[in-house]
């Protein structure tokens, strides 16, 4: 099984200098340019992400406020 | 694979038009019909609505709902949106209102642009603004224009696909994305004199290509007829128009290739894709146009129209047509499923990155980041790969082969099986215009493969025949767990809006009797309550009294429900031996006509006796 699908595995919320998130599966080593801001379960980094990812936008495209209401 | 390197840095695609303009004002940017509009009126009318929208709150990265048929206003107010800093998301007016419902919930757009006939679709939106009305005054005023909080990065369109789950979701593309695929691709030829069609509806992202690269070149637009246009119309269209640069889906590819292939004359670049490509099709157009380049593009919404681009002259002699190598600014990596990359002629999962990779999933951040996920194998830090879910390996001279979506691979008795296979195949008979193969379980939890294949000027009884054929022409040449089942030949198999094979929407009604001997026809009331009691555990229809049971699909579970539905209905207990010694209706009712008194010992064990003669 493809370790992004194993329901059972450890899973990390990876994030980049754009503020962009990524699920990761912690077997997996971490690659540059990403930095750790959760670990845990699949379920409980997904969560992790829909609250804390409000806007999709990479951060250089962020410059109206208008934005954030759009895309979340 | 593939390349990142630009010489250019990436524009946002309504200044490229904007610039355009400025190059060549009088030249026809669009045609629908009798209809023309210059370059000089696409940027002056954009403009002008680009305001309205400013005025009524568009800014960057607003989501702009637009509910038009397809015209040369629509184009019109896709550059508007642009212009004003929005994303467009298309919703074609002849959807089912439900649709357009559950798309415009999830994408909780503020703003739509419709005309007075669209307008109601628009209910409950904040913003609608109907172009047919007169601008506002707000309009006229200076400063609404240029939109200049956005950039590169900023979100360009949002297109909807309802993706292997069924669930939509909105794919947000930035003008980076489009700006690599359209403005140095390195898989098509573009030249001012070029006629482009547009002909997807624009809620299908191969409607970039079209649009976006014919504006940006200084192309001209003809637009197809609206709504959904008939083979004949297309051919007239193409004709008319003299149109030189031609997308088709696989399904309307196949047809004209069959039936017009004379009416592509005046193509000199004819692109096909979106679902299973037939290599036979592929060669009979090249030997028809030999000075015609084909190209079979190939590419999820989520990495930007075209992935991978196999550009060519010649037809291949792989059984199924390539899908070639990444497109300028893509990458692609081969992956197992420990996340490694495979040695070259291994199958694999396909994963891409490059300035292609759309933004996300809107407003599903969990849903973005399960999909777009860090890039390892790109040059840069950083990125994000996309996982397309294509099951792709690398051919000897280099081109990728596509087999199948990871998810449609079936296990039937115990093998991996890939419909696509058994789609390919079809598609080799000339009269197949478009095939499909999916599974179907049945009640006992039996998985099989059933085909479907659009033949279009068979009368409905030689269907039956052309199909029995058919199957017997697969299992000539494919393994018999590749061999369907039955192959169900319809004048036309359904299509989405997109143009793809709906494979939800294929009938799912019974399947034909495929055996051989002639239909009898049940004779009396009890064998046609037999056939019924039959057909339902079979799931064939129909069934005649001398068919066998077991030929017709049935096996030794099924046989004991059948047993157990004959008990509730006749009230009687059959061994199972009866069905074996007895697989036919005929043979059926009579034992069950000489057991009468229904439900008395007596008769059981006549059955009992007949059964052991």
């Amino acid at each position: 099984m493809n370790p992004f699908d194993d329901p059972e595995g450890t899973f990390a919320v990876l994030v980049n200098a754009e503020e962009q998130h990524s699920l990761w599966p912690v077997k997996l080593d971490i690659p540059a340019g990403w930095r750790v801001v959760h670990e845990g379960t699949r379920q409980s980094c997904l969560d992790y992400i829909d609250q804390n990812w409000t806007d999709l936008r990479p951060l250089s495209a962020r410059q109206d406020p208008d934005m954030a209401s759009a895309s979340r | 694979m593939g390349s990142l390197q630009s010489a250019r840095s990436p524009r946002c695609v309504h200044d490229m038009v904007a610039e355009q303009a400025a190059r060549t004002p009088e030249a026809t940017a669009i045609s629908h019909g009798d209809r023309r509009l210059s370059y000089r009126q696409l940027d002056a009318d954009a403009d002008a609505l680009a305001r309205r929208l400013r005025a009524a709150g568009v800014r960057g990265g607003s989501v702009v709902a637009v509910m038009l048929d397809r015209s040369i206003e629509l184009m019109v107010v896709l550059t508007a949106i642009l212009k004003a800093g929005g994303a467009y998301l298309y919703l074609d007016p002849a959807e089912p209102a439900e649709q357009r419902a559950r798309i415009l919930d999830d994408a909780r757009a503020r703003f739509a642009v419709t005309d007075t006939g669209t307008a109601p679709l628009a209910d409950g939106i904040e913003h609608v603004l109907s172009i047919d009305e007169p601008a506002e005054a707000a309009a006229a005023e200076p400063g609404l224009l240029p939109a200049t909080e956005i950039g590169p990065d900023s979100p360009a369109y949002v297109c909807y696909t309802s993706g292997s789950t069924g669930v939509p979701k909105g794919v947000v593309v930035s003008h980076r994305a489009i700006f690599r695929l359209i403005d140095t691709p390195d898989w098509i030829e573009v030249r001012p004199d070029d006629v482009f069609l547009q002909i997807t509806r624009v809620g299908f992202d191969v409607s970039t290509f079209e649009i976006w690269t014919s504006l940006v070149k200084g192309c001209r637009l003809a637009l197809a007829p609206s709504g959904r246009a008939d083979l004949d119309e297309i051919v007239k269209t193409v004709h008319d128009e003299g149109v030189t640069i031609l997308w088709l889906t696989s399904g309307l590819f196949h047809k004209l290739v069959t039936h017009h292939l004379e009416g592509l004359g005046t193509v000199r670049h004819l692109l096909a894709g979106g679902d299973v490509l037939s290599p036979d099709h592929v060669r009979r157009l090249l030997a028809a146009h030999p000075h015609l380049t084909f190209t079979n593009g190939y590419g999820p919404t989520e990495n930007t129209t075209f992935t991978t681009c196999w550009t060519t002259r010649r037809s291949s002699d792989n059984e199924r047509v390539p899908i070639g190598t990444p497109v300028h600014g893509t990458t692609a990596a081969i992956l197992d499923d420990a996340m490694r990359p495979v040695p070259p002629g291994e199958w694999g999962e396909l994963w891409v990155g490059g300035d292609g990779v759309a933004t996300g999933y809107l407003n599903k951040p969990g849903a973005t980041a399960e999909k777009f996920v860090a890039d390892i194998f790109g040059p840069e830090p950083g990125r994000r790969m996309y996982r397309t879910g294509d099951i792709v390996r690398e051919l000897p001279d280099g081109n990728l082969d596509f087999l199948c979506r990871a998810d449609r691979q079936v296990k039937i008795r115990g093998y991996r099986v890939e419909p696509s296979t058994v789609e390919t195949e079809l598609l080799k008979d000339p009269r197949v215009e478009e095939a499909a193969a999916l599974t179907h379980t049945d009640g006992a939890g039996d998985t099989r493969l059933i085909a479907y294949a659009a033949v279009s000027g068979l009368a409905e009884e030689e269907a039956a025949t052309f199909g029995a054929g058919l199957r017997e022409k697969l299992a000539a040449v494919l393994p018999a767990h590749l061999v369907p089942w039955a192959i169900l030949v319809l004048p036309e198999i359904p299509l989405n809006a997109n143009g793809k094979v709906d494979r939800g929407a294929l009938p799912s009604a019974k399947i034909p009797r495929n055996v051989w001997n002639e239909y009898v026809e049940p004779a009396d009331d009890l064998e046609r309550r037999l056939a019924e009691i039959w057909s339902d555990a079979l799931d064939v229809e129909p069934i005649g009294s001398t068919d066998n049971f077991f030929e017709l699909g049935g096996h030794s579970l099924m046989a004991a429900e059948l047993l157990a539905a004959l008990q509730r209905d006749f009230a009687v207990d059959l061994p199972a031996r009866t069905l074996y010694l007895r697989p036919t209706i005929a043979d059926l009712a009579e034992v069950l006509r000489q057991s009468e008194g229904p439900g008395s010992p007596e008769s059981t064990q006549e059955v009992e006796d007949a059964t052991s003669r």
